[in-house]
């Protein structure tokens, strides 16, 4: 195993190394201009509202940064390398095909982590920043500052974190999955952007398809139970929502949403690395 | 002895998808490479010389029949780690500098470490990209220097068989020239060298034994002085001889029931050529 | 071209995969829906219909909260034109959207029952000032039933229990729930000081002078020998003393 880790190692570095070079990070530059320029734009509102416009804001430009990025980059991973045949070049050393997926994988991961934490050091230095403008407006009122001081300082943000990074890893995982059936980078952004939009409504179709029973149609009972089965729930990470708006949330909670992740991500690389393995060069 | 490599009935067809049918690009080939040969794959263009090579690597999955590496299967990691590959018009991660691809592929292959540091220093001076060279990004390199890399990165992990996939297509005449000398340099330390080209006089320079394919069939296969010798047939030539020499040379051959076939001054090839009328330093 | 055997045993992989997933699913929305009190991820279909097609797919895309500010503001821009058919909308559909979000119902709540209301009742293209009041009350229940609804969708939070109280006080006149709302939102932990006085104040206010000084006489003792200084046990006793002095003069006629 301490072999195969090596190799998958190597892979994930080699995948990280690349989206560095390719200066994949500039695009944090675009992120922080959008907070930072959303901080200041709603000024004339009260500080709660300012703070949930912010952490919204915040929250939505680092879910959909990391989203491109994850999207963009496990398109690219595997239809990329074969159609440049730089695959050719790594597969036939003795790499077996799961660890080249896992490695290719774990890479994407790699960056995607070191996004987020960029991306959060902006987002907590922006709220640090809007604190010290807000408790300066209302200085004369302790119980204000002291509400806008738990506003900007609530360490349950990191749980929000913790999940908005657990549904990138698993959009990751499932572009990753499709980059092993399809050609086309194209195909796998689509598919991955699809599933990803259905995914918020699975729990819809989940109820239906288990209580309607015969009362659905053949074709909606079949296509409802393919989105029940393979389509996971995005929905499950609208917690966040919650706790933007201040609400207390149990970490079991979030443990329960950060377990299915990790479970799912190994479900789609077993598949990946099922598909990959049958798949002619 | 246990061959280097060994097909039986190796079979590909490549089914074309929503129905239009499937292409035969290797039928049922049955060919071995014993070690320390330098074998060559001759063919044109889609003789099936790539694909039998992909299916030895295991980046192809046959339709039918087997092939084997030093006895493993081919494909498992056991056959995949005797085994330095270089493919056609290779592409490589352009993000990379020469010495940082022979060091991921050697990571690749279980090296790390001052080992793995020392055999990259070694493979980039073997194929004169040490130094500078070495430390410039891929997407910088000309055809030659990537070919070259491409070897280096080939054989870092010191393989027992190197199979290089048309090693010269796009190189000039003075790399092309390397490379063959390369190729000797491998046979000489003992490796097993399979490579494939359509360029016949590249082949007929270095290799030991040869298939020839034609649209997935074998053709021909043998030791090259075997295929090429024509029986029947003697060639002398000399330096030297007069006019009034020659005269007597063809009656005395005419009164022995010889027939000349050919005679003249003979041509040295092009390559050769233009390699001897550059100036010094200029064949790189 | 992949081989058939591989597809299949790959379905048949991720349909047992589906068997796992799909009761864990179900037990994680049902926890979720524990810990939101049924009022997270709302997931109506019909939410599409509703929204344009913008908010619609970023409420899809998981950006829920996004949308619900984009509607937020929209409503703001609504109430600068004195829109209050579209702030009420808007708002609405913010609170679908982010039942959870406390920020919403208040600030529905308030836009109906103080704003809008106030418009209704000082509309000059009503003549006839009674149609103008009851055009107003509309309001004040609009705004009402809101925080009703928010009360429930958030009822771990004072501070909907707050409003409503501040809304059966200012714009009802109801002060025997104003204290009813004060005294739940007491309950939750994270209400302000001052507000267990205002029961207090309700209860007076409603014309149940006994109740108030109890409650005030219950609150002073509560504080013990040494009193906070921020619960102000000197008003408390001021309260205590005016009531009885009330009560006295009440007793003896002076006092309605």
């Amino acid at each position: 195993m301490t072999a195969a880790w090596r190799r998958i190692r190597a892979v994930a570095a080699n995948t990280f190394l690349e989206a560095v070079r390719q200066k994949v990070f500039a695009v944090l530059l675009v992120f922080g201009l959008v907070l930072l320029g959303g901080a200041n734009y709603f000024a004339e509102f009260s500080f709660q509202e300012q703070f949930k416009f912010l952490k919204d804001l915040g929250y939505a430009a680092i879910s959909l940064t990391g989203l491109l990025v994850g999207l963009l980059g496990a398109a690219q991973l595997i239809p990329a390398e074969i159609e440049r045949r730089t695959i050719l070049t790594a597969l036939c050393r003795p790499l077996r095909r799961w660890e080249f997926v896992v490695g290719k994988y774990l890479g994407l991961v790699a960056l995607l982590a070191v996004m987020l934490v960029l991306m959060a050091a902006v987002f907590w230095g922006v709220l640090f920043w809007k604190e010290l403008q807000l408790t300066g407006i209302e200085a004369g009122d302790a119980a204000a500052v002291e509400a806008i001081r738990g506003e900007a300082r609530d360490p349950r943000l990191w749980q929000a974190f913790l999940l908005i990074a657990a549904k990138l890893f698993v959009v990751s995982g499932l572009a990753v999955f499709f980059s092993t059936v399809a050609t086309s980078t194209t195909f796998v952004v689509a598919m991955t952007l699809m599933v990803y939009l259905i995914g918020h409504l699975q729990g819809v179709a989940r109820e239906q398809w288990l209580e309607s029973g015969e009362a659905l149609g053949w074709g909606l009972r079949v296509f409802l139970a393919a989105v029940t089965l393979f389509v996971p729930d995005f929905n499950a990470y609208s917690l966040i929502d919650e706790i933007v708006a201040g609400n207390n949330l149990a970490w079991r909670a979030t443990l329960e949403v950060l377990a299915y992740s990790v479970v799912y991500v190994g479900v789609l690389l077993v598949a990946a690395s099922w598909v990959f393995e049958g798949r002619d060069l | 002895m246990i061959p280097a490599v060994r097909t039986s009935g190796l079979r590909k067809e490549f089914r074309l998808g929503w129905g239009r049918g499937r292409v035969l690009a290797l039928a049922g080939l049955d060919l071995e490479v014993g070690r320390g040969e330098v074998f060559g794959l001759l063919g044109p263009n889609g003789s099936g010389k790539s694909t039998a090579m992909k299916m030895i690597l295991g980046l192809l999955r046959p339709t039918s029949g087997l092939a084997e590496v030093c006895g493993d299967a081919a494909g498992t990691l056991a056959a995949r780690r005797r085994i330095g590959f270089l493919p056609e018009n290779p592409y490589f991660p352009s993000f990379l500098c020469g010495a940082e691809l022979v060091r991921y592929y050697g990571k690749l292959t279980g090296m790390d470490g001052k080992a793995l540091e020392r055999r990259v220093e070694e493979l980039l001076a073997l194929v004169r990209l040490g130094g500078e060279a070495g430390r410039r990004p891929l997407r910088t390199y000309s055809k030659g220097m990537l070919q070259r890399i491409g070897l280096a990165g080939a054989l870092v992990s010191d393989p027992e068989i190197v199979m290089l996939d048309e090693p010269t297509a796009g190189v000039d005449p003075a790399g092309s020239r390397e490379i063959r000398d390369l190729i000797r340099s491998l046979k000489q330390a003992g490796k097993t060298v399979v490579f494939s080209s359509h360029l016949l006089e590249q082949v007929e320079d270095v290799a030991d034994r040869v298939v020839i394919l034609h649209r997935g069939e074998k053709l021909r296969e043998g030791r090259l002085e075997e295929l090429l010798t024509l029986t029947g047939e003697w060639q002398v030539r000399t330096a030297g001889l007069g006019e009034a020499p020659r005269r007597e040379l063809r009656e005395w051959l005419r009164e022995r029931g010889a027939k000349i076939l050919q005679e003249g001054a003979p041509r040295e090839r092009l390559e050769e050529y233009y390699l001897r009328n550059l100036p010094e330093g200029e064949t790189r | 071209m992949i081989r058939v055997w591989s597809w299949l045993g790959l379905v048949a992989f991720l349909v047992a995969w589906g068997g796992i997933k799909i009761p864990w699913e179900n037990q994680m929305a049902r926890h979720q829906r524990l810990a939101t009190l049924g009022f997270a991820n709302p997931t109506s279909v019909a939410l599409r219909e509703k929204l344009g097609q913008g908010l619609a797919l970023a409420a899809l895309g998981g950006f829920r909260g996004l949308a619900a500010n984009a509607l937020m503001l929209e409503a703001h821009g609504a109430w600068e034109k004195k829109q209050w058919v579209r702030v009420r909308s808007n708002l609405e559909m913010a609170t679908i959207l982010q039942p959870r979000v406390a920020l919403f119902w208040d600030l529905a709540s308030w836009h109906m029952a103080w704003n809008a209301a106030v418009a209704a009742e000082n509309f000059n293209g009503e003549p006839s000032e009674t149609r103008r009041r009851i055009e107003a009350r509309k309001w004040v229940e609009a705004g009402r039933e809101l925080l009703e609804r928010g009360t429930r969708a958030v009822p771990e939070k004072s501070i909907l229990f707050q409003r409503l109280g501040d809304l059966y006080w200012q714009r009802l006149a109801d002060y025997q729930a104003a204290a009813s709302c004060y005294r739940e939102a007491l309950t939750k932990g994270d209400a302000p000081v001052f507000l267990e006085r205002f029961v207090g104040y309700a209860l007076a206010k409603a014309g149940d002078r006994e109740a108030a000084l109890e409650y005030f006489r219950n609150l002073r003792l509560s504080l013990g020998e040494h009193p906070d200084p921020e619960r102000k046990p000197e008003v408390l006793d001021r309260e205590i003393r005016r009531l009885e002095r009330e009560i006295a003069e009440q007793r003896q006629g002076r006092v309605p």
